[in-house]
């Protein structure tokens, strides 16, 4: 049980660690799901249970003000939690968001180092010291890593029969509950998404997206690749006085030297 | 003092080094991904510092202030400071010109930034990881990975040239002959519309209110809405949700609405999974 522990503590890690090697968005349940099936052993299920908790948090992004709750303690637990009781899909959505809220909380605890660490790193760049600005950068983010990798680990080490026992005693209405629930969240997702970015202008293509799903049964790899050609076309991206405006704005400019 | 010794492959290197990757690893509340920016800019200013003690310290002082940035745009403006510390070490700006236009650079190229790659690519990535992903298909995460991942490397290393070739003036440029909303205009159509598309595939509630029960044929309220409009929940729910965000409804609280009316629903019977 000990060694499961580790290695579900070391994905939640990598997830972390993704930021650290160019931001690469894997610490989505996406991602980490499967890892974790594969050190759990069912690599399929836990594909699906990724993409059920990718959806779940689709809203999870930090876009402005918002700080989302922690996917990556809540996606691998859930997804660790739901493939050993065997419970599967419905156990992983009840499971993930209370335990991404409480994993963000304790996160926000462990910020309040940062500001500490911050004025050795202004100390450092004051005195032309390098090491000591990377070692201030290395530290915050392992802080991070160590406490997904703890929290996961213990977690996932001592509360297995726990959790199991928990969710043998929840009525099987709240699961159904939760699993409605569940497929009702990727709208509040989307929803988030398109306060980003739909205007007035957008709007009607949105509703294109839509339709072309609905009536057509256009699955999203079609719908992408229509909305690719339709700007194309719209934006006359193609057409060739445009890239020579773009050329000639290239060329123009590093002889313009005074800024 | 110093002629300009920064060599492609100085720009290339920035573009992939442990400050530029990691923009996000040190984030934190106060200032941000500073200590990356500086991380990312630090053997550039080292090498047109590299007479002038001071001056590397100075300038190493003046990129641990704030920066925040969508985290593929920060090589071009690393691009960009470097081509003006060079200006700076012959004397030809002031250091408050290269904070100033860091500045200017972070607030319209996070724009930019967050509705290309968090809005369009993103959201196209995510939508097509997920069909494949929930048939149990691992070809589902390693393609969302690819999908986004492949276009934001390539970006940052272009971004790292042209940032300290042609730089502000460009992006200027952009934005005076329109090409910039052009570009952001075409980005946001394509996020929404694979939203659109998700909200009909994606939600996946249904009304099972039983409308009625002649001999074998039971018809619920699901079978009709799906005669009127496929999808017409997720379209639905996808309009409630936004509308309600624009009342400044909190996030949280709407998550945990949603999950006490699944409860409720299929206590009584009404919603399913």
């Amino acid at each position: 049980m000990i060694l499961p522990a580790i290695l579900i503590g070391l994905v939640a890690a990598i997830g972390v660690l993704g930021d650290q090697m160019g931001s690469l968005y894997i610490n989505r349940p996406i991602v980490l799901a499967p890892l974790v099936g594969l050190i759990l052993g069912h690599v399929e299920e836990s594909i699906v249970i990724g993409a059920s908790l990718e959806l779940f948090f689709m809203g999870a992004v930090s876009v402005g003000a918002y700080i989302p709750p922690d996917t990556i303690v809540g996606g691998v637990l859930a997804t660790a939690f739901a493939l050993s009781t065997g419970k599967g899909i419905e156990t992983a959505v009840t499971l993930a968001m209370p335990i991404a809220l409480v994993s963000q909380a304790i996160g926000n605890f462990c910020n309040v180092f940062n500001s500490i660490i911050l004025r050795w790193t202004d100390r450092y760049a004051e005195d032309g010291n390098y090491k000591g600005v990377v070692f201030t950068h290395w530290l915050i983010g392992l802080i991070t890593v160590v406490r997904r990798f703890l929290l996961v680990f213990f977690a996932f080490y001592l509360g297995s029969e726990a959790v199991g026992n928990m969710i043998n005693a929840i009525p099987e209405f709240v699961t159904n509950g939760m699993a409605a629930a569940a497929g009702l969240l990727p709208a509040l997702g989307f929803a988030m998404l398109m306060r980003m970015t739909i205007n007035k202008q957008n709007i009607p293509y949105y509703f294109l997206g839509f339709v072309l799903a609905a009536y057509m049964g256009v699955p999203v790899l079609g719908v992408a690749i229509l909305g690719v050609i339709l700007v194309l076309v719209k934006f006359n991206f193609l057409d060739k006085n445009v890239a020579v405006a773009a050329e000639a704005v290239q060329q123009e400019v590093p002889e313009d030297d005074d800024f | 003092m110093t002629t300009s010794n920064i060599t492609k492959k100085d720009l290339t290197k920035m573009a992939f080094n442990q400050g530029s990757l990691g923009m996000e690893f040190s984030w934190n509340y106060e200032r941000q991904m500073h200590i990356a920016f500086a991380m990312m800019v630090n053997n550039n200013l080292k090498k047109i510092y590299a007479n002038d003690p001071e001056g590397y310290k100075e300038a190493l002082k003046r990129h641990v202030e704030f920066f925040n940035i969508t985290p593929q745009l920060a090589p071009f403006v690393g691009g960009v400071v470097t081509s003006m510390e060079e200006m700076k070490a012959r004397g030809e700006v002031e250091d408050e010109a290269i904070s100033s236009i860091k500045t200017a650079l972070m607030g319209p190229l996070s724009g930019i930034g967050d509705s290309i790659f968090v809005g369009c690519l993103r959201v196209i990535a995510v939508g097509i990881g997920i069909s494949l992903a929930q048939a149990g298909n691992l070809m589902g995460p390693v393609l969302y990975f690819l999908l986004y991942n492949i276009p934001c490397f390539i970006i940052r290393y272009f971004g790292a040239h042209f940032g300290y070739n042609i730089g502000f003036n460009y992006l200027k440029k952009m934005q005076e002959n329109g090409l910039m909303d052009k570009l952001l205009a075409a980005a946001s159509i394509l996020g929404v519309m694979v939203i659109g598309c998700m909200s009909k595939d994606m939600v996946w509630t249904t009304l099972n209110i039983e409308l009625s029960h002649v001999g074998e044929t039971v018809t619920t309220l699901q079978s009709i809405l799906d005669g009127i409009m496929p999808g017409l929940i997720g379209l639905g729910g996808t309009w409630a949700y936004f509308f309600l965000l624009k009342k400044k409804v909190n996030p949280v609280l709407l998550i945990f609405g949603t999950m006490i009316i699944g409860v409720i629903g299929a206590y009584f019977g009404i919603l399913a999974g």
